[in-house]
């Protein structure tokens, strides 16, 4: 058998940037999920359509039950984004391109101007974490004071998903390569990252050896969620217990 | 200080350049002395595409997070924990991420009004007849016929207003919260002046333990002051230098905490102090020598047969106590809601006194007192809450201020704080929201949302040093709001006499610099100055003042076993056959209802948003002929409500517990009229600290024939 | 030809009863049979025909066009779509409706090709359901998309940007194949129309003069005219066989090629196949059997014979289907994935598990239970029952297929069952659409290909062996 290792892979399928999440300490406590929201602009879709599975959440906290009380456990929770995989399965099946693969930041983007609404990429991710403008939804004033002029506000009929807020990103490099230097490890970091109390995401480059999320990566115990897919996924997972 | 010093010179006061280059000091939307610029010397804050980052304090909570608010040309964007404050250290929960929709939110009080209580329409009036309507209430009433109802946190205002009673005579402010009440905070510092001798507010060292056994406490959910608790649970579980952590939860319901933990033991309600000393004289016996006074009246296979924990379990854990670990047990939540509620306190502080934990790591300390405090300053209980209403009933009271609470909305409706406010000739309200307490009042003068105002907050508890958390304003009011502070201290200048002695400030700004100015001479602090400007400079812009050093106290130890500690069972109002178990939830808290984003978090345990729910065995919902989304009617000696079910596999089948957060009728488009409010089934049932024993109620379950909305397209 | 055995097994029948039975001996004088077809096409319009012409038409006013308005104004979220169910019904109405215009291409091209010379007097009618059926399944597509407004941007059209669709796509395939099989098959529909709307045009006044004189195409009736329309056909015949095995092929693909359990099965190629004649024949049942129940001289047109061919083909048809079916089913099974078992499972015992045992029913049991018994072939409100029966069993296996199998997906946290919103009366605004096309279509073209039907019956011929009689069939072209 081969080891995941063991595959020699191209530099696009090394990832660049990526995630480390541990689910022994996340407590599930929806900060990241509140600090998504604001930082992206993403739309509150209100009681009836969020009780019906069109909330839409880039990051969401799974739990499960285990067994049957009073023996029942909760399992650990699972925060569930965008793995940013580096052989998506959103990609090659959108019409227009709108969801495609970043040679610069080695990340799956989401053309929200070029989304024409066939959702096949949603229907395709196996991490079901891609969420659609089913409506327009609201934004009483003045609420739209709060909206973060660096990503674009959505409308109906577009498909859209964690972008590793990659705003972030472009500020930092943009800073870094102002002062005529690389972008240092931990210098900046997702809203999800930022947020949780737990310090239970941690983000960073993957390609980066010294980079703390490199090293916590290669701890050994660290899971990809549904690799035998060949996605590449750059989320590693911490299972806890 | 000069009546008006240029933007630049202010910033060369601050040395801000020095210091950092994103977070800036109080130009900006703070700078009340900064000249108007003409528009081609704009200030930077106003640039396109430049973000001004402003440090500040969370007021979502009584926690005193530290925030740094990203802003861009006067818009708040987004708000982050601010890293240097040592409470948070940057971090944030979900409550202070959505805060800009408190800030932004389209239902906010946006003038001061006067309103026939109980109607929607108002008249707007101006802020100098409102400053007017407050200075004659003052000087028209007899000092102690003038009184203050405050939120829970322990700030500038409440420090003004405490002031202004120590000089005239008027009633004590008196603070309460409904997070207060579901953490029974008196009840906790009762219990250490009880076995310490002092009355604080003890800080578990969650971080430091091996083994944490909590009793009810949520402290990964609202408890407190959750940021840190968190940061202290991910301490227990990171392997840096020990093993894994132990975290065992004791609670009827599985909460989002218990979650977490290795093992939930579901007791049964009402048995915490039985299973505490059980532990405990199991945990003597190991550990031998003689038997301590507290736990010799104790039978553990009583307890464990009452309890619904097996002994071997309550073996297993005193195990754990009495061996090398270091362990650590935190009374809390529903436990201390019970009528014997501060015997559990007690008897679960007795075990870390088993442990031998006082003022070591892993154990239990005395929370830092914040800067400028001299003694621990619990808010209200309930029962003290009653006294108050019984004032406000019997017209004792000729004017009421209410500043932000709610407490139409966070008091048991069997307390009637809405029928006692016949009493009150005038109710002035100071909410930045149209809530049920401002709909009931005579005027709302809407004080600044929490980003636009100045301020500060003592720390009550949560970090090792001893912190001061500031506000400053980081954005320019929205609407025609005005600060409390300012009105009252205009007021008290119109009132005149003794009023205008108490309060001899110009403004706001000034009253608060009077306050932190003491902190330039104190040694050991995280800046200092020798000149005012500078170190107010530096409070706005590191966001607050702390010490560097470990301020908590180490608990007297002397006497905590040798005391009789009684085990019997709490007692519990009503006849019905479950046991009722309100809890805060862990995403909307008390006030977070009407922020649309903290509607749409799903509730951590159950993932229901925008709603109210009870939850129930799925065994019992089986046999009461029930399925999800049934509606039941739940009655207790005081109320009646209608909630869909929710099957939870974790809580006793003998217990149902409601989340409290929703049921308004006021509070915005968000909030109102969505889910109920779990307090109108409480009933008034205090425990011996007089606190709320909000556990302590036992309901019936009906049927109804309804089924709550599921939602097809 | 294959008639000739089972006749011939009838021994002593007479001229008489071959006559009675089949359209090919009975030949009528040519004018007499072309003024039948006239006669259908103009008969006036009864009561009951305007007032369900009326109906149809305000259901397609309002359920189709007025909704689908409302659908574009509000979004996707009047559809029961959501996470992880963002394919609903509109998905299964355009497979289902590409499905039923496979009917049309198979009795046309492929039995045309094979020359089985029942198909004479209904390959205009089947040919009609592709067209037709293709465009209720672009509707339903278009229906689908969360912004509709910009479809164009699937389409590979010049443009300053240097944007083109993604080839990798299978959606991109699919748009390019219904576009060519909807061109080619309304040109096939039309080449053997050019005779008929001749013969039109020489039988009628008015309007109708000058319609059928451009869709004539100037055509008269000469030797070096029928030999090009010939060549024409015959090349469009071989042609578009290929194209309609695509066409279902590659919207098997946009589920094969996707890595869903339940819908990554390399058998759906050909299942869908399968499937789509399935439900295209029991489509073609239900319009022959309408369309000689309620038109002048259908009877004459349309006969037992006809009714036991279709019949025939659907049980073949069916017994394919039911290979495919439980060899996908098998395949799945024993491939152990979890998710893929679980989904398996959700099919049979979920909440909408009658649904699969529904289609079982009616795509095995039905037409296996009434299309052996050659009495009941021919039978026509039967095999119509029957073809409705399998229509619906397509339709929830299609059903079954999108949402119900997304529904378990390898997110147990997102499971959520799909619940139909306003994909419901648009689907029966298809529907409407669908019939109200086949009426307007009644009324202005000739539904009976008389000239391939004379044709026919000139190759025809009866002889007299001693005392047997036997048909034969000497070669045209």
């Amino acid at each position: 058998m081969i080891r995941p290792e063991e595959i020699k892979l191209s530099s696009e399928e090394n990832g660049k940037w990526g995630m480390v999440i541990d689910q022994d300490i996340c407590t599930g406590c929806q900060a990241c999920v509140a600090a998504c929201a604001m930082e992206n602009n993403i739309s509150f879709v209100g009681e009836e359509d969020s009780g019906y599975g069109r909330a839409m959440h880039w990051i969401r906290i799974e739990r499960f039950w285990e067994g049957e009380y009073p023996e029942v456990k909760m399992t650990p929770r699972q925060p569930m984004l965008c793995q940013q995989c580096g052989h998506a399965t959103c990609e090659p099946v959108c019409p227009a391109f709108a969801t495609v693969h970043s040679q610069a930041e080695q990340l799956n983007l989401q053309v929200y101007n070029r989304c024409v609404g066939t959702r096949y990429c949603a229907n395709n991710c196996p991490y079901q974490v891609r969420a659609f403008n089913w409506r327009d939804y609201q934004r009483p004033e003045p609420l739209s004071n709060q909206l973060n002029p660096d990503v674009t506000v959505r409308r109906m009929g577009v498909m859209e998903k964690c972008t590793f807020c990659i705003q972030r990103i472009h500020k930092a490099q943009d800073q870094a390569k102002a002062e005529g230097r690389e972008v240092q490890d931990g210098e900046f970091t997702t809203a999800c990252a930022q947020a949780c109390p737990a310090s239970a995401i941690v983000f960073g480059r993957v390609d980066n050896p010294e980079s703390l999320v490199s090293q916590l990566a290669h701890k050994g115990h660290g899971v990809k969620h549904l690799e035998e897919l060949g996605t590449l996924p750059n989320v590693t997972y911490f299972k806890g217990g | 200080m000069s009546e008006q010093f240029s933007r630049r010179d202010f910033l060369k006061l601050a040395g801000v350049g020095a210091a950092t280059t994103a977070i800036l000091t109080g130009c900006g939307p703070a700078s009340r002395y900064v000249k108007r610029e003409p528009y081609m010397q704009m200030p930077e804050y106003n640039y396109n595409g430049q973000s001004t980052y402003y440090a500040t304090t969370c007021r979502e909570c009584a926690a005193g997070c530290g925030l740094i608010v990203r802003t861009m040309q006067g818009r708040a964007l987004k708000t982050e924990g601010n890293a240097n404050n040592p409470l948070n250290l940057g971090k944030t929960c979900a409550r202070g991420q959505a805060t800009l929709h408190g800030l932004y939110n389209p239902d906010r009080v946006t003038d001061p009004v006067k309103r026939t209580r109980g109607s929607a329409s108002t008249t707007a009036v101006d802020w100098d007849a409102a400053t007017q309507v407050v200075a004659d209430a003052l000087k028209n009433n007899k000092p102690e016929e003038i009184a203050f109802l405050m939120g829970m946190a322990p700030d500038h205002l409440f420090d003004l207003v405490t002031d202004l009673a120590n000089t005239t005579g008027i009633n004590a402010p008196v603070r309460f919260g409904a997070l207060g009440m579901f953490e029974s905070r008196a009840t906790l510092s009762k219990a250490a002046e009880n076995l310490f001798g002092e009355a604080r507010m003890p800080f578990f060292d969650v971080g430091g333990a091996e083994v944490v056994l909590s009793f009810g406490a949520n402290f990964l959910e609202t408890w407190i002051s959750p940021v840190s608790y968190t940061r202290g649970f991910v301490g227990l579980r990171e392997a840096k230098t020990k093993l894994r952590g132990k975290f065992i939860q004791l609670e009827a319901r599985m909460s989002s905490t218990a979650g977490k933990a290795d093992e939930w033991l579901p007791i049964r309600p009402g048995t915490e102090a039985l299973v505490a000393l059980a532990i405990g004289r199991l945990a003597s016996e190991l550990r031998g020598g003689p038997m301590p006074r507290a736990f010799s009246s104790v039978d553990p296979l009583d307890a464990a047969s009452k309890s619904g924990i097996k002994l071997e379990m309550l073996e297993h854990i005193a195990e754990l106590f009495s061996g090398s670990h270091v362990a650590l047990a935190i009374p809390g939540g529903s436990a201390l809601g019970q009528s014997n509620g501060l015997t559990v306190a007690e008897a679960v502080l007795a075990l870390n006194a088993v442990a031998d934990n006082f003022g070591k790591p892993g154990g239990v300390y005395f929370s830092p007192l914040a800067p400028n405090q001299t003694a621990y300053q619990s808010p209200a209980s309930a029962k003290e809450m009653q006294d108050f209403i019984q004032k406000m009933a019997d017209g004792k009271f000729k004017v009421l201020f209410v500043h932000g609470v709610n407490p139409i909305f966070e008091l048991p409706a069997s307390l009637d704080f809405k029928g006692a406010l016949k009493g009150v000739e005038q109710v002035i309200s100071f909410a930045t929201f149209p809530d049920e307490t401002a709909l009931e009042s005579d005027y709302v003068f809407p004080d600044h949302h929490g980003l636009e105002s100045w301020g500060y907050q003592r720390v009550i508890t949560g970090s090792n040093q001893s912190v001061l958390s500031g506000s400053q304003p980081v954005v320019s009011p929205f609407y025609n709001t005005r600060a409390t502070v300012d009105v009252l201290v205009t007021a008290a200048q119109l009132a005149g006499g003794a009023f205008a002695t108490a309060l001899p400030f110009k403004d706001e700004v000034e009253f608060l610099q009077s306050k932190v100015a003491p902190l330039m001479s104190e040694a050991d602090g995280f800046f200092s100055a020798a000149d005012l400007n500078t170190f107010m400079a530096s409070f706005q812009q590191y966001g607050g003042w702390w010490k560097l050093s470990d301020g908590r106290g180490v608990p007297g130890t002397a006497d905590v076993l040798n005391r009789n500690m009684d085990g019997a069972e709490a007692e519990f109002a009503g006849e019905g056959e479950f046991f009722l178990v309100p809890f805060v939830s862990p995403t909307l808290a008390e006030a977070g209802a009407n922020k649309p984003w903290l509607q749409e978090l799903p509730d951590p345990t159950t993932t229901v948003m925008w709603n109210t729910w009870v939850e129930m065995n799925p065994e019992t919902a089986h046999e009461l002929g029930l399925e999800d989304d049934d509606v039941v009617r739940i009655t207790s000696e005081a109320g009646v409500l209608e909630v869909p079910v929710y099957r939870y596999p974790a809580i006793r089948p003998d217990t149902i517990a409601i989340p409290y957060g929703q049921g308004h009728t006021a509070y915005g488009r968000y909030a109102e009229k969505r889910g109920v409010n779990p307090t109108d089934l409480l009933v008034q049932h205090f425990n011996e600290a007089g606190d709320l024993a909000f556990a302590g109620v036992k309901v019936k379950i009906e049927k109804t024939r309804q089924e709550a909305a599921s939602f097809p397209p | 030809m294959s008639d000739n055995k089972t006749h011939a097994d009838h021994g002593a029948h007479s001229a008489e009863h071959f006559r009675e039975k089949h359209l090919m001996l009975d030949p009528l004088p040519r004018g007499q049979m072309n003024d039948m077809v006239m006669e259908s096409m103009l008969e006036k319009p009864t009561w009951k025909f305007w007032i369900i012409f009326a109906f149809l038409s305000v259901v397609v006013a309002y359920f189709l066009f007025y909704k689908w308005g409302v659908l574009i104004a509000k979004g996707q979220g009047e559809a029961g779509v959501m996470r992880p169910d963002y394919w609903g019904i509109f998905l299964v109405n355009t497979v289902f409706w590409i499905g039923i215009s496979h009917a049309g291409t198979f009795i046309s091209a492929i039995l045309r090709v094979f020359k089985a010379e029942f198909r004479r007097p209904f390959t205009r009618a089947a040919e009609l359901m592709t067209t037709f059926g293709l465009v209720q399944a672009g509707f339903s597509i278009f229906m689908h998309l969360g912004r509709v407004w910009l479809f164009y941007w699937l389409m590979p059209y010049p443009n300053q940007r240097m944007l083109w669709p993604n080839l990798h796509s299978p959606l991109t395939w699919d748009l390019l194949a219904i576009t060519t099989y909807l061109l080619s098959s309304t040109m096939y529909l039309f080449l053997p129309l050019i005779p008929d709307m001749a013969m039109a045009r020489d039988r009628s006044t008015g309007w109708r003069k000058n319609f059928y004189r451009i869709l004539a195409l100037g055509f008269r009736g000469t030797e070096g005219e029928w030999t090009h329309l010939r060549n024409a056909m015959n090349i469009f015949a071989f042609a578009i066989i290929p194209v309609m095995f695509s066409v279902h092929t590659i919207v098997s693909w946009d589920f094969a090629a996707a890595t869903r359990p339940g819908w990554s099965s390399t058998i759906f190629g050909p299942y869908f196949i399968v499937g789509a004649l399935h439900s295209g024949m029991g489509a073609a049942a239900i319009v022959l059997a309408v369309i000689q129940g309620t038109m002048k001289h259908m009877k004459y047109f349309v006969r037992g014979e006809h009714f036991d061919a279709i019949g025939k083909l659907m049980l073949i048809i069916s017994m394919a289907w039911a290979y495919f079916f439980f060899n996908d089913y098998m395949v799945q099974w024993y491939g152990g994935d979890k998710w893929t078992q679980q989904m398996l499972h959700f099919h049979e015992a979920g909440p909408l598990g009658w649904m699969w045992f529904a289609m079982l029913i009616c795509n095995i049991a039905i037409p296996w239970a009434i299309l052996w018994n050659a009495r009941w072939r021919a039978t026509p409100w039967l095999i119509a029952t029957v073809g409705i029966a399998i229509n619906i069993g397509m339709w929830f296996e299609r059903y079954i297929i999108i949402p119900i199998s997304v529904t378990i997906n390898r997110m147990p946290f997102t499971w959520r069952l799909y619940q139909p919103g306003i994909e419901v009366p648009m689907g029966i605004g298809t529907v409407a659409l669908f019939i109200l096309l086949y009426m307007a279509a009644s009324k202005l073209i000739p539904l009976i290909p008389v000239w391939e039907v004379q044709e026919g019956q000139m190759a025809h011929e009866l002889k007299k062996f001693g005392r047997e009689t036997v048909v034969s069939v000497s070669e045209l072209e």
